[in-house]
């Protein structure tokens, strides 16, 4: 019993990074389903999301005059709701313009795509360098979100369940919109068969057009929430979007609560490793995908999908 | 046809002969031009990597990108051998392709039946489980430092200090590595791997161990890569766990795309060349250079992903023929 309750801190940790975990997989799967493409620039999104909502928080730009000065009298936690409103916007504006360079590769080979957002992904990589620098940078959040709390003598961070419960919150919300709107069943229907999508009558050009803006939404929330944690630096991009694929390969490419599941035990897996041998807790993401995948070659929820043509 | 020119031929091409002509004339004009010995060294071993990787990739269709790992591979054992065992040049150089081979081929045993996207996914889980082991496994490896004071053993007495001794060993390898790969692609069983380049499901139901050659070919590949990694040991004198890191891994595949490796047995050479010239140059009039090698290679993605070599290509053919080579795509979609 003992046992479990020293192990109680390492479980929650590890729920809380996967359902973080779970929300950045959450975007490149909807990418994957509609496009049949995976974005490798999701993760240099999911840190431009975080660095744009650093400048609305904060901006230290000298030309805003008055204009900024007043700005920054608000109250920190409106400068923060609108960051979490806007830079996702702004960010999904650029995933729509990656989109747009990427139609010259549909009906190739998927292996164009993948090379394509490769390339996008150093390309916003060096840009937030060029723009940010390389040094580490910190993302402001209210101050009623720091610290630490008392649960039955153990502490535990406000921020941890903040943002656990945002990103449930954001699940919710996604499968809520994907399973009782329509436009959700036009995105399902797209991720089935985007070919009789088209024949029945559906814009597909438009419908991959909102679909990479809404992933690369989703990744840039996650960014937001995430880079409290884990800090603000140009590479985190690559720390996030490792994650994702793998994810969405263990719980199975097309399948939502795939995702979220195998979020969930991805970040329980490097959460509760974490409690015996910290050094190596990232190493049992990958061993966990290994093991899964050598038996069940689609993943966990997998169905046969055009990927593996 | 029998004749003895065309059974040289079948070893040696004239494209071989000038690029191993330019290369050994290499050392005696490139502080000429504006560049450095080290340079050179530097080219030859990525070119190395490079035309093995492209064996995969350019010759099979199947994208790995976590080729690094074994590059890495390579290197460490390299410096391991030199280290703990004794100091030979053949041994260390022999450890390298042997640990990067056996850790190609367990990595292979597990995802050779694996199609499509799901391979490239895989080869990323597999290489960031080595490159991480690298960067944790601080008594074998060195940590983030890595493996440091690695020695250049001499070769028959002859001291490799000098960068342009090394640079002729390299070429050694490379002139190798040129002609055993060139023999490969044009036996049987490089017919077998472009046919599964083509279709793999189809070169199945031909009749062929789609499995095995997939297994041989990332093997291959993996072992040619631990040899450049261990003469990039050498080069640097250490072995550290960046080369093995998800960019540097894309790396080798981008310069393989751009230079094009999809048309030609040259492209990954070219790509290497161009990239290190980019590198260099751009390199010295801005930071931010990889923003622009990006940016060129989006654009080679878009708009002609048979690289260079496609261009050159495009250009030397007559019209009839430039026609064809539109008609059968380099890589024709795999979807059936």
């Amino acid at each position: 019993m003992d046992f479990i309750i020293g192990l109680l801190p390492f479980i929650v940790n590890g729920l809380s990074l996967g359902l973080l975990f779970a929300l950045i997989a959450l975007g490149f799967m909807l990418i994957i389903g509609v496009m049949e493409l995976i974005n490798l620039a999701h993760g240099s999104l999911f840190a431009l999301g975080a660095y744009l909502a650093m400048v609305v928080i904060s901006p230290h730009v000298p030309w805003l005059g008055a204009f900024g000065s007043w700005y920054l009298g608000l109250p920190i936690v409106l400068r923060y709701v609108l960051a979490i409103v806007l830079a996702p916007a702004l960010v999904a504006v650029v995933g729509m313009v990656l989109e747009v360079c990427l139609r010259p590769t549909y009906g190739k080979d998927p292996l164009y795509g993948l090379l394509l957002t490769f390339g996008a992904a150093m390309v916003l990589e060096e840009s937030i360098r060029v723009v940010w620098g390389s040094a580490e940078q910190m993302l402001q959040v209210p101050p009623v979100l720091v610290g630490p709390f008392l649960f039955g003598g153990m502490i535990y961070s406000k921020y941890q369940f903040f943002a656990s419960a945002f990103a449930i919150f954001i699940i919710v919300l996604v499968w809520l919109f994907l399973e009782r709107t329509p436009y959700g069943a036009i995105i399902k229907a797209g991720a089935h068969d985007s070919e009789m999508v088209r024949a029945l009558g559906i814009n597909l050009t438009r419908l991959r057009l909102f679909v990479f803006g809404f992933g690369t939404a989703l990744a840039a929330i996650a960014g937001i929430i995430m880079s409290p944690i884990w800090g603000l630096r140009p590479h985190v991009g690559v720390d996030a979007v490792i994650p994702a694929f793998l994810i969405i390969t263990l719980g199975g490419v097309g399948s939502f609560w795939g995702a979220v599941v195998a979020g969930v035990l991805v970040g329980l897996a490097v959460g509760i490793t974490a409690g015996f041998a910290s050094e190596w807790s990232l190493l049992s993401m990958y061993l966990l995908l290994i093991a899964v995948v050598t038996i069940r070659a689609r993943g966990l929820f997998g169905k046969k999908s055009i990927l593996e043509a | 046809m029998a004749d003895i020119g065309a059974r040289i031929g079948r070893w040696v091409t004239v494209e071989m002969l000038i690029a191993f002509a330019v290369l050994v004339t290499a050392p005696f004009w490139i502080e000429a031009v504006g560049l450095y010995q080290y340079l050179g060294v530097e080219v030859l071993i990525w070119m190395i990597y490079a035309l093995g990787f492209n064996l995969l990739l350019g010759y099979t269709g199947k994208p790995s990108f976590g080729h690094g790992a074994y590059f890495g591979i390579g290197a460490y054992a390299f410096g391991l051998a030199q280290h703990h065992v004794m100091t030979n040049i053949w041994l260390g150089i022999a450890f390298a392709i042997l640990a990067a081979g056996v850790a190609g081929a367990m990595v292979a045993t597990f995802i050779s039946h694996r199609r499509g996207i799901y391979f490239a996914l895989m080869t990323i889980a597999f290489g960031q489980v080595f490159w991480f082991t690298a960067v944790k496994w601080h008594a074998v490896t060195g940590g983030e430092d890595g493996l440091q004071n690695i020695p250049r053993p001499d070769v028959f007495s002859i001291s490799l200090k000098e960068n342009e001794a090394l640079y002729y060993f390299a070429l050694v390898f490379f002139c190798i590595v040129v002609i055993a790969l060139w023999r490969l692609i044009h036996s049987p069983f490089g017919k077998v791997i472009k046919a599964i380049k083509q279709n793999e499901m189809r070169a199945g139901f031909i009749g062929y161990n789609v499995r095995l050659f997939k297994f041989l070919v990332f093997t291959i590949s993996a072992g040619i890569a631990g040899l450049a990694g261990g003469l990039f040991a050498m080069a640097q004198g250490s072995a550290y766990p960046d080369v093995m890191s998800l960019q540097v891994s894309g790396l080798v595949v981008m310069m393989t795309l751009i230079g094009g490796g999809f048309v030609s047995f040259w492209g990954p050479v070219l790509g290497t060349i161009i990239f290190f010239v980019a590198r260099d140059i751009l390199g010295a009039l801005t930071e931010t250079w990889l923003l622009w090698y990006g940016l060129m290679f989006i654009v080679v993605v878009l708009f002609k992903p048979e690289g260079l070599a496609g261009i050159w290509q495009d250009l030397t053919r007559s019209r009839r023929s430039r026609k064809e080579s539109v008609e059968a795509s380099p890589l024709p979609s795999l979807r059936r």
